[in-house]
């Protein structure tokens, strides 16, 4: 009788561990397809110009060299930064993702500049300054409102319902400028200063790509990518000097 | 037995076309008080009198609208400086009430207080109908106004000091004359030109006169202007003590005046100015 | 043979103007009715006031203050009491840009018909061998001008409000209507309020800014009557030369107001209505109005008034040789007063788009004026004071902002007749009167204004010409008989 539980154990042992196994098993990675490119300008763009933050003196100071203005940033090889590219058509959005995205006043400068986010998530709006600044998002589908943010008080916590694209200024610091890019999709991205962008884990199928632009404007791509592929989609922009 | 049938259809036939040429029900409509007012006899009122700024479309661009300063609410875009509601969000009917009973102090909105209650209920109720946003979001809650706390020279004095902490200076100017650092480069959300109020002109503000008014104003924000609220960055009892230092800053006969001048006379030397290099409150 | 018309080519010619005249209105009420909603008496003392500058000043349609200009509904009313303000700390004129300038002019040019009947006329014209005073019909047509306004009126500063008003005639035969300063809103209340010069009299329904303005029907009879014969020059809807004082709830639904005048009818330079010196005496005016929020229906309103005067009857005089053998009497000073009074009610409610007036009004007379002898002398016996009752009621119903109609029926009843009609029929002196009218105003912006006006006036007077002086300089041929007066009006009436 002992022995034949003996030889039972082992057995036991190698099931158990088959079933763990089975059940712990990783299920395989989505096949996701990705659509990327880089996003340049024609033409002669406008010099961006340094601004004077003297009325500000504890801004001023943290930088060693002026600031200068955002609407038409450009990069090397005639790339532009600040674009958002995005899924405008094709793709469902789905429900708002539990993080929060960050926009900071720091320097008296909005970080990022750009700040894409989804319908429904969380943005929180942090004051890094020694002084005052009003947070004034010029929503027009959205509700326009205007929050005092005094130096060391806590985060805004906020979001927005409405796909739309929102300039935000702060009334007491008429330099500081920014977008808040409330977009239905997940699948969206920023150029950095070379221009490029990637979007990732797209289901095959067929898309409408666009990028935005805050001076010029919207352009749109139509691309179908097959399961896992990975195509390449350009923006070039028309740069005007002014 | 065939004509019963036959009159039955009928007469359910006639009930159901009545019933389509019926009003469809819930036409615009507000709640003043214990008014009701609809939105079909406030638009006749509305091309009456407040057509010509207003407009036909209520978006503010009415035949006078290129001759006046500042210009006339754009009742499409929903946004509404007076209100009891906390900022980003729509006006009670009673807000919106108030607003044109009142009309506004130093601009071409005359107070509608001639026209009766009823008419101002309906024209409130056809405003309403110029924007979407009152089909699909409700008014805010009005924000709670605590009993006013007393009038003592310890709360003048801690009203200053948020001044300068809040740096409401920066815009009002220390004296509160329009005249700080940003002022004059403000601009309303429809980027036309705005000064910021200036304290030593008047009595009355845009919104109101009273101390709660006062209260109210910097506590929801004046939308579509420069002014935020600042409901998450002051508490009730401090955010009195700032309207009683407010009020020092104004031509008029006020308990509050009257403390701050006694002690200014007496304190010369001990009041720091406010401004960029004060020592208390930072900044 | 061509077939004859069956009537005269005369009154063919007639039928054809006629027909032409309402076909022109049915085509414009037409027009007007699809047509998108537009972003709006010759009787030398009675003008009508509308005010585009307020409307320029302010940036507000002419709708805004005015029913139907010139008629002010509420609003308009609290920016009048206001003296002319808004109460936005605005109002000073060193608010407003300099090329602003508060002026207004208003005429109305027109195609007009008045035909008065009883009238002495020679029977064969000319007046020659054979003729005689028989009764016949005046009628005269054709294309006229109304007397024109040129007003003047504001702030000269916060809380100091000003009108000045010449007139004129339709031949540019000036005078002042109305000129005063007043101080307004007095220790910051409205109750406070000091007018001083030449002014309409506070009354419930203005004649001055009512909708109708024919030779007949462009006046209350009411306002203007005094019992044919006596001495007496009031007249309730003249302007007149004085102080008052007046306050107002700050929606205007209670008013009140008391004036002292002269009692020279408003005539500057001492002169009376009649031409002759005026007296050194003073007449008073009450007057009162409440008004009622009937909510969906509208604002009601009711008002009484009061007016207390003096007349003179003889004067001062100066008999001096005249240099040719003869003396001639200047008449100096009126002396002798003896007193009048006026009293009525009204009120003007509103039923949604309709709104009704009613006025009822009781005048009074000493004997003496009725007598047209010097209160030195004793009255003659069965001399009565002479006393009148009349009143109107009038209807406008307002289509919309553009489009009014406007209708009116009047009497006056002689209930004493005064010494001097001794004799006449007891209904010597009554008055019957009849208008209706429609106004089209094809624009209602703020810069200017434009009526279309047509209007239909008949007035009975009891054997005297009507008080619209059509037939003036004649004489009724019959005293027994009644004059039928009646006034057919199409203007365009426009006000800058």
């Amino acid at each position: 009788m002992n022995r034949k539980l003996l030889c039972l154990l082992p057995a036991a042992a190698v099931i158990f561990y088959a079933v763990k196994a089975g059940a712990g098993a990783p299920t395989p990675p989505p096949a996701g397809g990705t659509i990327s490119g880089k996003v340049t300008y024609t033409g002669t763009p406008p010099k961006m110009k340094p601004i004077d933050m003297s009325k500000e003196p504890t801004c001023a100071k943290q930088h060693s060299t002026p600031v200068m203005t955002e609407n038409v940033t450009t990069g090397p090889d005639s790339s532009l930064q600040y674009v958002v590219v995005y899924i405008s058509e094709g793709d469902s959005g789905g429900a708002a993702p539990t993080e929060t995205v960050r926009y900071d006043q720091r320097g008296c400068q909005y970080l990022p500049h750009v700040l894409p986010m989804q319908a429904g998530q969380v943005l929180q709006i942090f004051n890094d300054d020694q002084t005052s600044h009003n947070i004034h998002p010029l929503a027009k589908v959205n509700p326009e409102w205007n929050k005092s943010q005094p130096s060391g008080s806590l985060p805004i916590d906020t979001k927005y319902d409405k796909p739309e694209f929102i300039p935000v200024k702060c009334n007491i610091h008429p330099w500081m400028h920014g977008y808040f890019v409330v977009l239905n999709t997940s699948h969206y991205a920023v150029t950095g200063q070379d221009g490029s962008f990637s979007l990732k884990g797209l289901p095959a199928g067929k898309y409408t790509v666009t990028a935005w632009q805050e001076q010029y404007g919207t352009q749109t791509q139509e691309v179908t990518i097959g399961a896992s592929e990975t195509k390449t989609a350009n923006f070039t922009f028309k740069a005007l000097p002014y | 037995m065939k004509t019963k049938i036959a009159i039955t259809t009928m007469t359910v036939g006639l009930a159901l076309l009545f019933a389509a040429q019926l009003p469809s029900g819930s036409a615009q409509e507000s709640h003043v008080g214990t008014l009701t007012g609809n939105a079909a006899s406030g638009k006749q009122y509305y091309k009456r009198y407040c057509i010509g700024c207003h407009g036909p479309s209520g978006d503010g661009q009415g035949e006078n609208a290129p001759w006046i300063d500042p210009k006339p609410r754009d009742f499409t875009a929903a946004t509404f400086k007076c209100r009891s509601t906390p900022t980003g969000t729509l006006p009670t009917d009673d807000d919106l009430d108030n607003a044109v009973t009142r009309g506004f102090v130093t601009t071409n909105m005359p107070s509608w207080n001639p026209l009766t209650p009823q008419q101002r209920a309906d024209l409130v109720a056809y405003i309403k109908t110029f924007s979407p946003r009152w089909k699909t979001d409700k008014p805010g809650i009005p924000i709670h106004i605590p009993a006013e706390t007393a009038v003592t020279l310890q709360s003048v004095l801690h009203g200053r000091e948020l001044f300068q902490k809040m740096e409401c200076w920066k815009c009002h100017g220390p004296a509160g004359h329009g005249d700080g650092p940003s002022a004059a480069t403000l601009t309303d959300s429809k980027d036309q030109p705005i000064r910021p109020y200036n304290f030593s002109t008047g009595s009355r503000f845009k919104c109101g006169e009273t101390n709660q008014d006062l209260y109210r104003i910097f506590m929801t924000g004046v939308d579509g202007t420069p002014m935020p609220s600042f409901a998450d960055v002051i508490q009730p009892n401090d955010a009195w003590d700032l309207v009683h230092f407010l009020r020092t800053l104004q031509e008029m006969h006020t308990p509050e005046l009257a403390l701050w001048k006694k002690y200014a006379s007496e304190h010369a030397s001990e009041i720091k100015p406010i401004g960029p290099d004060a020592a208390s409150g930072g900044n | 043979m061509p077939r004859r018309f069956p009537i005269g080519a005369i009154a063919l010619r007639w039928s054809l103007i006629a027909a032409f005249c309402v076909a022109c209105l049915l085509l414009l009420v037409t027009f007007n009715r699809h047509a998108p909603t537009a972003q709006a008496a010759p009787l030398p003392s009675l003008h009508v006031r509308a005010i585009p500058a307020f409307a320029r000043k302010y940036g507000l349609p002419c709708s805004a203050c005015h029913t139907a200009w010139p008629e002010l509904n509420n609003f308009g009313q609290v920016f009048r009491d206001n003296g002319y303000q808004l109460g936005n700390e605005r109002d000073s004129p060193i608010w407003q840009n300099p090329s602003y300038f508060p002026i207004t002019f208003r005429i109305t040019p027109n195609w007009h018909r008045e035909s008065t009947n009883n009238l002495a006329v020679d029977s064969i014209p000319g007046g020659g061998p054979g003729s005689t005073l028989v009764a016949g019909t005046v009628q005269q047509n054709g294309f006229d001008l109304s007397g024109m306004d040129l007003w003047s009126a504001g702030t000269l500063y916060k809380n100091i409000s000003f009108v000045l008003l010449p007139s004129s005639d339709q031949n540019a035969s000036w005078h002042f209507e109305s000129a005063f300063v007043r101080f307004d809103n007095i220790k910051g209340s409205s109750w406070f309020n000091v007018k001083f010069g030449k002014f309409e009299l506070d009354n419930l329904i203005s004649e001055k800014r009512f909708l109708f303005l024919s030779n007949n029907g462009g006046l209350y009879q009411g306002y203007h009557y005094d019992v044919p014969g006596t001495i007496n020059d009031f007249g309730y809807g003249d302007n007149q030369l004085g102080v008052e004082i007046a306050g107002h709830s700050k929606n205007s639904y209670t008013r009140y107001s008391v004036s002292v005048l002269s009692s020279n009818d408003g005539n500057p330079g001492f002169v009376s209505g009649f031409g002759t010196p005026a007296n050194r005496g003073y007449d008073v005016n009450l007057a009162f109005s409440q008004a009622f929020n009937a909510g969906s229906l509208g604002l009601q309103r009711i008002g009484a008034f009061a007016y207390i005067g003096e007349r003179p009857t003889y004067f001062e005089t100066s008999t001096t040789p005249d240099g040719s053998g003869g003396t001639t009497t200047l008449q100096l000073v009126g002396l002798g007063n003896k007193p009048f009074y006026r009293a009525g009610v009204a009120g003007d409610f509103f039923l949604k788009k309709l709104e009704l007036m009613p006025m009822f009004m009781y005048g009074h007379d000493n004997p003496y004026l009725g007598a047209g002898i010097s209160s030195t002398s004793a009255l003659p016996p069965g001399a009565k004071p002479p006393a009148w009752a009349g009143g109107f009621m009038e209807g406008h119903y307002y289509v919309n902002t553009q489009n009014v109609f406007f209708a009116r029926v009047e009497r006056i009843d002689v209930s004493q007749q005064p010494f001097v009609n001794a004799g006449f029929p007891t209904d010597y002196g009554n008055v019957r009167a009849y208008s209706f009218g429609y106004r089209w105003y094809p624009i209602m912006f703020s810069r200017a204004g434009l009526a279309l006006h047509s209007e239909y006036s008949i007035v009975k007077s009891n054997g005297f010409l009507p008080l619209s002086g059509d037939g003036s300089g004649l004489q009724v041929f019959s005293t027994a008989n009644p004059v039928w007066s009646s006034s057919v009006m199409l203007g365009f009436d426009f006000d800058f």
